[in-house]
């Protein structure tokens, strides 16, 4: 009988999951900088701990993330056009990196506590590539998400749409993340899994704080009424359907 | 002694048998004019399938679903092009953005064959099936929908297996080509569902006319509708 370890998405068997663990080639251009997010990132962990010229490094990973999430909100922001156009890829850009900044003090505390040495910068440079991965991921996911906007005008299922996108490419973040700290030495997972909860709160909660990220309003923050974002959903759930439905609208 | 034809000149058997050497080459452009192939393949045997689909209710709408039936796969590939290639680097499986594109034109262009071999028997059924106007329309109408589901559904399956083969041979391991396939397999029938939707009507529903497409096709979408059946049917 044998004892394989359980296999994880992403992660090829018969490789240990720290595999890729080892210095990038090629040096961090932007290109390079894409191409190992994709297929080494933890080479890019590699480069954070042991490499040179760091801050150019965050400086791309930052820009990437950046750069890509502003398409993807502007794709979003197609789905209610007029003021959306700008204001949902603010938004989401600004948001997001906020919600990253709120949680690398204690991404950097269960991290440690996980039995992790590493310096602050690879814990900050971890979570950039992080960032960065998922919303690559999320430009991926671009097409799909216009198709929907250009298509739908049901609020639900937009709304549903974008989060279900976001928990899958966070979900290749928060793995990358999982699979960083075992290559740089922490014993447990536990703590990191305790981390992963809160982020994954934080980033369900940003969209409501700064709604309507989809959606038409007058106001473009609404900063002043407070609401819980699994309250505020429960509400746009319980909106009424349209009654009547066309004998074209229906699958022929 | 039978010799097997050359896979340059004439693929289609090389590609049903999931010839190594034949999607080797493909695979690493060695051998040019796959792109050229598959998607000949991809047209012509949708387009004949597609005709022959329509064809109920006459040749205006067999010529329309003809354009529709491709059109739906190619675009299907063009908004999910670049997060296939995406997906198979991210799940390890080392299979790029080039790469996915040839995979799944592979993929496609086996289904349209199989498509295109069946469309004789589509063809006969439909020239057997009473017209829109006949008092049981509703019933051929819904024998067409569920004869032509169910040859999509076997050309599908039998087009990713062989998919799912070449995969699992072409990836850096046999756990990334399977979970490669089946993120593709998911992203392909999310999209491909949404846009056939929009591409409606191809049975051409008994009452309605003959459109190339419905009116105010980019309003409402297939989930939604679906989740509105459903809730109908549940009383809600």
């Amino acid at each position: 009988m044998t004892n394989d370890p359980p296999s994880i998405p992403g992660i090829p068997p018969n490789q240990p999951e720290t595999s890729g663990f080892e210095a990038m080639e090629g040096g961090a251009t932007l290109s390079n900088v894409l191409h190992k997010l994709l297929k080494k990132p933890l080479s890019l962990i590699h480069h954070f701990e042991h490499g040179e010229q760091r801050n150019s490094l965050t400086g791309k990973l930052v820009l990437i993330a950046a750069i890509c999430l502003l398409v993807f909100g502007l794709v979003v922001g197609s789905f209610s056009a007029g003021t959306q156009l700008w204001a949902a890829p603010l938004k989401i850009v600004g948001g997001l990196l906020f919600s990253a900044l709120i949680c690398l003090p204690s991404l950097y505390i269960f991290t440690c506590l996980g039995g992790l040495n590493a310096k602050f910068r690879t814990v900050a440079g971890l979570l950039c590539c992080m960032i960065a991965l998922a919303a690559l991921l999320l430009v991926g996911f671009a097409p799909v998400v216009w198709l929907f906007s250009a298509s739908s005008n049901s609020l639900g299922f937009m709304g549903f749409l974008l989060t279900a996108l976001w928990l899958l490419c966070v979900g290749f973040g928060l793995t990358l993340v999982r699979r960083a700290g075992k290559a740089l030495g922490m014993k447990g997972s536990g703590h990191l899994v305790i981390w992963c909860a809160v982020f994954l709160l934080v980033t369900l909660q940003m969209p409501t704080t700064l709604r309507p990220i989809i959606g038409k309003s007058d106001r473009i923050l609404n900063l002043e009424e407070k609401r819980f974002f699994l309250q505020y959903w429960g509400e746009q759930l319980t909106t009424p359907h349209r009654p009547n439905r066309t004998a074209e609208e229906n699958i022929d | 002694m039978h010799n097997p034809a050359p896979a340059t000149r004439f693929p289609i058997p090389a590609l049903c048998r999931g010839d190594r050497e034949l999607l080797d080459g493909w695979i690493s452009g060695v051998r040019t004019g796959s792109l050229r192939i598959c998607l000949t393949l991809i047209i012509v045997g949708l387009s004949l399938y597609g005709a022959t689909v329509g064809l109920w209710r006459g040749w205006e709408m067999a010529a329309y679903v003809a354009i529709k039936l491709p059109a739906a796969v190619l675009l299907t590939l063009l908004v999910n092009g670049l997060l296939n290639g995406m997906l198979g680097l991210v799940l390890g499986s080392g299979i790029g953005f080039r790469q996915s594109l040839q995979f799944l034109l592979a993929g496609f262009a086996i289904m349209a064959l199989i498509l295109g071999a069946l469309s004789p028997v589509t063809f006969f059924l439909a020239l057997n099936t009473p017209p829109a106007d006949a008092p049981d329309a509703r019933d051929w109408h819904a024998l067409t929908l569920l004869t032509h589901t169910v040859a999509i559904a076997v050309a599908g399956i039998l087009s990713h297996r062989k998919l799912l083969g070449f995969l699992r041979e072409f990836a850096l391991s046999r756990l990334a080509g399977v979970q490669t396939f089946f993120a593709w397999l998911a992203g392909n029938l999310f999209v491909g569902a949404q846009i056939t939707w929009i591409l409606r009507p191809f049975f051409g529903t008994p009452g309605l006319e003959v459109q190339f497409l419905r009116p105010h096709p980019l309003e409402g979408n297939f989930y939604d509708t679906v989740l509105h059946a459903a809730l109908h049917l549940l009383g809600f």
